[in-house]
C-alpha cells in the first residue's frame, strides 16, 4: 500500500494529538534513533559509581505510596542522585503510560505491569534490558520471561505474585483427606471437602475478566501452551482436555457457575462453604480478616501427576523508558530494587514477593511458612506471552472458558473458537 | 399640515439614507460583528482543538489500521479503508452487542417515556406531598450511577439479596437475576428505566403545566371523559416535550455503558455487553481504529434513531 495516502489521513488525525501534546515528537523520533524497529536496540552501558541526577519513577497502587519512603537508602548511598516518586492508580496507569510514552514525556522507571510488556516493549518506547548487569538466571524463570518480547528482555521482574491452592485443614482432616498431588487427587479432595459439609468443594472462576488465571494453570499442567513464539498456538489436544476437566468440577456440582461478588469468597471460605480455592498471597491476610485463622492451610497447586503443578505468575516490572534523560542512574535504580536484600526489605515494607530466589532463602520470606509455600511454588510457573494483543486474546479464553463452564459449547469448540479468534487477532509483533 | 409634511424631509430618512449615515452604520455593525467574533474567538478555539478535533481525528482513525504500538510512530500507520467497518459486521461479537443495544432502546425508551408519562400525569393531578414524591422520582437522577448500580447489584444477589429474600416469603424461588443470561439484560433494563424515569418525569411535569386549562375545560363542556380529554387535548399539546423526551432518552440509551459495567461486566455471556462497551473494550485493547470504527458505526445509528422520532413525533402544524 502507497504511503502517500497513509501520510495525508494520519497527519490529519495526528494533527489535533500534536498540537495539543505541543511536542515535536516526530522531530526528535530520530535521536531514539532506530525507533522502528527497537527490538534491535542495543543495550546503554552502564557507567560505574553512584547515581547522579534526577531519577522520576512511576509505581501504582501501594508500591507508589510505600516506594518514596523506602528509597532513602539509596538516596543516601547515592548522594547526588535525587529520586522522584510519582504514585499513579492502576486504574488509569495504563493509558497514562501509553501516552507518556506517545508523547515522549516518560519519566526514567516504571513499574509496568506484566502483561503490559508486550504492547509497549513494541511501541519502541522502552530500552532493552543491559543483559551484563542483569542476569537471567538470578530471576524466577516465568517472571522473567514476562519482560521477554520477540526474543528481547525490556525490563527486570521486581516483585511477583503466583497462586497456590488455600484449604481448609478442618475439612479436610474430617474427610480423611491429605492435600492433593495430582489432577484425581484434586478431584477426590474437593468431593471430600464437599462432603464434609462445603456447599462447594473447590471455587474455581466461571468465567469473566480474569478467569483464565484459573484455567490457564491446568492447560499449563497439561503442557499446553499459549503461542510458540510466532503465533497463538491455543488449538491443542493438551488445552481441550484441561478444559474438559475444569468443566467436570462444574458439571459435577463441586464448583458453581457465578461469579461471586468481591468479599464473598473470603466470608464464604472462612463460614466454610467453600473448601478450597486457588489464589495468591492476599488472600492469606484476607481469609484471617474473614475469621478464617488456624483452620485452613495451603499448598502448592497439584500437577496432572504430581505437585508441584504449573502455576500463574504475575506481578510488576520495572522498565526504563527510550525517553529517559538519565538511563545511568534509572538502571542503577533498578538495580538496587532488584537486589535480593533490597526485595527482602521490600517485602517487609510492601509484602511485594520476591522476584529471585535467593531471596526466600533466608529472612523474612521463611518465617510464615504459607508465604513460604508460594516461594516453592513459583520455582513451577508460566506468565502469559508478552506480545502487544495478550490482553484481547485474554478476554477471548475468559468468553471461551466461561460458554463451556455453562455448557453452552462442548470443550473442542470453545478451544477451536479461543484459536480462530486468537489467530485474527494475531500476536501484534511484526 | 405644512409642518407635518416638511418635518420628516428635514431629518435624514431612516430608509434612504445619506451616503454618509449608511457608511457610518455599516462601520458600527461591522466593528460589532467583529468584537462578537473576537468575543466569541476563545470558546470556538476550545471547541476546534478539543471537540471538532478529536470527533474528526477519529473519524479519520477509523480508515486506518493505527494500534496503540504506533504511538510514537503515528505518521507511519496504513490506511485501511473500510476494513474496519467490514470486520466490525463479520464479527459474532459485535452482532451480539448491536442486538443488545437494539434490546436496549426498543424495550427501555418506550417503558420510560410511559411510565415517566404516567408518573407526570398522577402527579399533576395530586396537590398534596407533590414536592415529595417529585423528589422521590428524582432522586435516582442525581445519585452517582456507580453507587445506584452497586446497591442494585446487592439487591439482585440470588441467595442474599433483598429482592429473593421477599419472593421466598411468598414461596417464589427467586432466580439469579444478573447471572443467568436470559434475565441479565432484563434486569439492566429495570435498573436503568427506574433511573431514569425521574428525568422524564420532571420534563413532562413542566410540559403538563404549559396546558391552557381553558381547552380542558372547553373539551370537558363538549362531553369529553377524562381519557378523551387526555388523548385529544394533552397528548398532541405535548409532542414537543414527547419528541424531546424520546430524543434524549433513546441517545442516552443508545449509549448505555456504566449499568452493565458496574453491574454485570457485560456478562454472563456477554448478554449485558454493548456497543459503548465493546468500543471500550476494543479501545482499552489498544485497537484505535478499529475502536473508532465501532464508534461510528454508534454515531450513524444515532443520527438514524433520531431523524425516524422526528418523523413519528414532529409536532402536526
Amino acid at each position: 500500500m502507497s504511503r502517500r495516502p497513509i501520510i495525508t489521513a494520519t497527519a490529519l488525525a495526528a494533527a489535533t494529538a500534536l498540537a495539543l501534546t505541543a511536542c515535536g515528537r516526530d522531530s526528535d523520533s530520530g535521536s531514539g534513533g532506530d525507533g522502528g524497529d527497537g527490538n534491535a536496540a542495543p543495550s546503554a552501558d552502564i557507567s560505574d559509581g553512584p547515581a547522579t541526577g534526577t531519577i522520576e519513577v512511576w509505581a501504582m497502587g501501594t508500591e507508589g505510596e510505600l516506594l518514596g519512603d523506602f528509597l532513602a537508602d539509596f538516596e543516601e548511598a547515592n548522594p547526588d542522585a535525587t529520586v522522584e516518586v510519582t504514585p499513579v492508580p492502576w486504574e488509569g496507569a495504563h493509558d497514562r503510560i501509553a501516552t507518556a510514552i506517545a508523547a515522549g514525556e516518560t519519566p526514567d522507571v516504571s513499574l509496568i505491569g506484566t502483561t503490559w510488556m508486550g504492547e509497549f516493549a513494541a511501541t519502541g518506547g522502552l530500552e532493552a534490558t543491559p543483559t551484563d548487569v542483569f542476569a537471567e538466571d538470578d530471576f524466577f524463570p516465568g517472571p522473567w520471561a514476562s519482560t521477554v518480547v520477540d526474543g528481547t528482555s525490556y525490563g527486570v521482574p521486581w516483585y511477583v505474585e503466583t497462586r497456590a491452592l488455600f484449604y481448609r485443614t478442618d475439612l479436610a482432616e474430617s474427610a480423611g483427606l491429605e492435600p492433593p498431588a495430582s489432577w484425581d487427587d484434586l478431584k477426590a479432595f474437593a468431593q471430600g471437602l464437599q462432603g464434609a459439609g462445603a456447599q462447594q468443594g473447590i471455587y474455581l472462576q466461571p468465567g469473566q475478566a480474569g478467569s483464565w488465571q484459573t484455567f490457564m494453570p491446568f492447560a499449563w499442567q497439561n503442557d499446553a501452551t499459549l503461542t510458540d513464539g510466532d503465533a497463538y498456538t491455543l488449538d491443542s489436544p493438551e488445552m481441550t482436555e484441561a478444559l474438559e476437566y475444569y468443566m467436570s468440577y462444574f458439571s459435577e456440582g463441586l464448583s458453581q457457575d457465578t461469579v461471586l461478588q468481591p468479599g464473598a469468597l473470603e466470608q464464604m471460605f472462612a463460614d466454610g462453604a467453600i473448601g478450597s480455592f486457588i489464589s495468591g498471597p492476599w488472600h492469606i491476610g484476607l481469609v484471617r480478616g474473614a475469621g478464617a485463622t488456624d483452620n485452613f492451610d495451603v499448598v502448592p497447586l497439584p500437577g496432572k501427576d504430581d505437585a508441584p503443578g504449573t502455576s500463574f505468575v504475575g506481578g510488576g516490572n520495572l522498565a526504563v523508558f527510550t525517553d529517559s534523560d538519565n538511563k545511568d542512574g534509572a538502571w542503577k535504580l533498578v538495580q538496587y530494587l532488584t537486589e535480593s536484600q533490597v526485595q527482602q526489605s521490600w517485602y517487609e515494607t510492601a509484602t511485594g514477593l520476591p522476584s529471585r530466589p535467593d531471596a526466600w532463602e533466608g529472612g523474612p520470606l521463611t518465617e510464615d511458612p504459607l508465604v513460604a509455600v508460594f516461594g516453592e511454588q513459583l520455582e513451577q510457573t508460566e506468565a502469559p506471552p508478552a506480545v502487544p494483543t495478550w490482553e484481547q486474546v485474554a478476554t477471548v479464553i475468559d468468553g471461551n472458558v466461561e460458554a463451556a463452564v455453562r455448557g453452552t459449547i462442548p470443550a473442542a469448540d470453545a478451544v477451536a473458537d479461543m484459536q480462530s479468534q486468537a489467530s485474527s487477532i494475531g500476536t501484534g509483533l511484526q | 399640515m405644512a409642518t407635518a409634511t416638511t418635518a420628516p424631509a428635514s431629518r435624514p430618512s431612516p430608509v434612504g439614507g445619506s451616503p454618509g449615515t449608511k457608511r457610518r452604520r455599516s462601520l458600527l455593525q461591522r466593528r460589532q460583528t467583529r468584537t462578537a467574533w473576537l468575543l466569541a474567538l476563545p470558546f470556538l478555539l476550545l471547541f476546534a482543538a478539543f471537540t471538532v478535533g478529536p470527533v474528526f481525528a477519529s473519524l479519520v482513525m477509523s480508515f486506518t489500521d493505527m494500534r496503540s504500538t504506533d504511538v510514537r510512530t503515528p505518521f507511519a500507520v496504513d490506511l485501511a479503508g473500510i476494513d474496519n467497518y467490514t470486520a466490525l459486521f463479520q464479527d459474532p461479537l459485535f452482532r451480539k452487542v448491536a442486538l443488545n443495544t437494539a434490546i436496549f432502546v426498543a424495550v427501555g425508551v418506550p417503558l420510560t417515556m410511559v411510565l415517566a408519562l404516567a408518573a407526570a400525569v398522577g402527579l399533576n393531578r395530586i396537590t398534596r406531598l407533590r414536592a415529595f414524591f417529585r423528589l422521590g422520582f428524582y432522586l435516582p437522577v442525581v445519585t452517582s450511577i456507580v453507587a445506584v448500580a452497586v446497591v442494585w447489584r446487592f439487591l439482585l444477589q440470588p441467595d442474599t439479596g433483598p429482592i429473593n429474600q421477599l419472593l421466598g416469603v411468598v414461596g417464589i424461588d427467586g432466580p439469579d437475576w444478573l447471572g443467568e443470561p436470559s434475565l441479565a439484560l432484563p434486569s439492566v433494563i429495570a435498573m436503568a428505566t427506574w433511573r431514569n424515569l425521574g428525568t422524564l418525569m420532571v420534563i413532562f411535569l413542566a410540559g403538563l403545566q404549559t396546558v391552557p386549562r381553558e381547552l380542558l375545560e372547553a373539551a370537558e363542556v363538549d362531553g369529553a371523559g377524562r381519557w378523551q380529554r387526555f388523548r385529544h387535548v394533552t397528548l398532541p399539546l405535548l409532542r414537543p416535550v414527547l419528541l424531546f423526551g424520546a430524543v434524549i432518552t433513546g441517545i442516552g440509551y443508545l449509549q448505555f455503558f456504566e449499568e452493565s459495567f458496574v453491574m454485570t461486566n457485560g456478562g454472563p455471556l456477554n448478554a449485558t455487553r454493548s456497543v459503548a462497551y465493546y468500543t471500550y473494550d476494543q479501545f482499552s485493547f489498544g485497537n484505535y481504529g478499529y475502536a473508532s470504527a465501532a464508534s461510528y458505526v454508534l454515531f450513524v445509528a444515532i443520527v438514524v434513531l433520531t431523524a425516524i422520532q422526528f418523523r413519528v413525533l414532529r409536532p402536526k402544524t
